[in-house]
């Protein structure tokens, strides 16, 4: 231990330990998305309310405006970052079987990045005013 | 679980017990417990904290919804008059509501967890109304919501 520490020192700022790998980029990224999550949170509770009991050909027509779909595609991107990290935290805080505990975490990572892609596929097809859906897809 | 200091342990036992959470120990020596969540006088801020962990995971679930009526609506109208309708009756509406709760919940809760990482509002007053918003704010704004939509009559029943 004492030659690692002597290749390795820690470092330190604050008199607070640097994390020596990548633990404080994950905190901080998770703080940075959750900080961009509120503002982008009260664009989707006015937008709800906006919607709410719009028909078909309202919804397309506001999805057809790019500021619109560009942010819910930002939106809900930068939910499911957070929600990936955030997720990692509280498995990591009961989940202790490291092999369980990998496979909660990246099982769920799976979903999160496919429910973020398809999510894009989405509203990108509602937005440019694509034929509906499976058109298009191996027909 | 508690108790007070049993008697004719006097060695052992303060003169009083002001927090009435003395226990006696395997050993038959009366000690206090150690701080474990049984022990904790419960605290609103614990609240705020674990519901912010049921938030994250319930608004998952909600951004899964989401995807779900936007494939919905990508499917064309006919796919989406079925899902227009499930959304608009009792339970579509329940089910909105409690998301809306969720959304207003991870706002507020996020806020405050924001605002405590920068190592503000952690005084024991602060602390304890930044919780109490955060855990009770999100069901008046939920129902101020639900009522302005049927107001306005964009919702109905």
């Amino acid at each position: 231990m004492s030659s690692q520490t002597t290749k390795n020192p820690a470092k330190f700022k604050n008199h607070v330990k640097i994390s020596e790998r990548h633990g404080a980029v994950e905190w901080l990224t998770e703080r940075v998305a959750l900080a961009l999550l509120i503002p982008l949170g009260l664009w989707v509770v006015s937008s709800v309310f906006t919607l709410a009991g719009a028909g078909y050909d309202d919804l397309l027509a506001w999805f057809a405006a790019p500021l619109n779909a560009g942010l819910l595609i930002l939106t809900l991107l930068t939910l499911f970052l957070f929600a990936s990290l955030a997720w990692k935290v509280i498995i990591e805080d009961y989940i202790h079987k490291p092999m369980a505990k990998t496979l909660a975490i990246g099982g769920l990572n799976l979903v999160f990045l496919a429910l973020a892609a398809a999510s894009v596929f989405f509203i990108v097809r509602l937005a440019l005013g694509s034929a509906p859906l499976p058109a298009g897809i191996g027909a | 679980m508690s108790s007070s200091p049993l008697p004719g342990d006097a060695s052992n036992a303060p003169a009083a017990d002001p927090t009435g959470r003395f226990v006696r120990q395997p050993n038959g020596r009366v000690r206090p417990l150690s701080p474990h969540l049984q022990v904790w006088r419960w605290h609103v801020t614990m609240t705020a904290s674990i519901l912010f962990r049921v938030t994250i995971g319930a608004i998952s679930v909600g951004a899964a919804i989401a995807v779900g009526w936007l494939a919905a609506l990508a499917c064309g109208p006919e796919t989406y008059a079925g899902t227009a309708a499930l959304l608009g009756s009792p339970f579509g509406l329940f089910i909105g509501f409690g998301l809306t709760v969720v959304l207003f919940s991870f706002l507020l809760n996020g806020a405050r967890h924001l605002f405590n990482d920068t190592g503000n509002g952690l005084t024991l007053k602060s602390a304890n109304l930044l919780s109490n918003i955060a855990v009770w704010g999100p069901i008046p704004l939920a129902v101020l919501f639900w009522v302005l939509l049927f107001v306005t009559g964009r919702v109905s029943l």
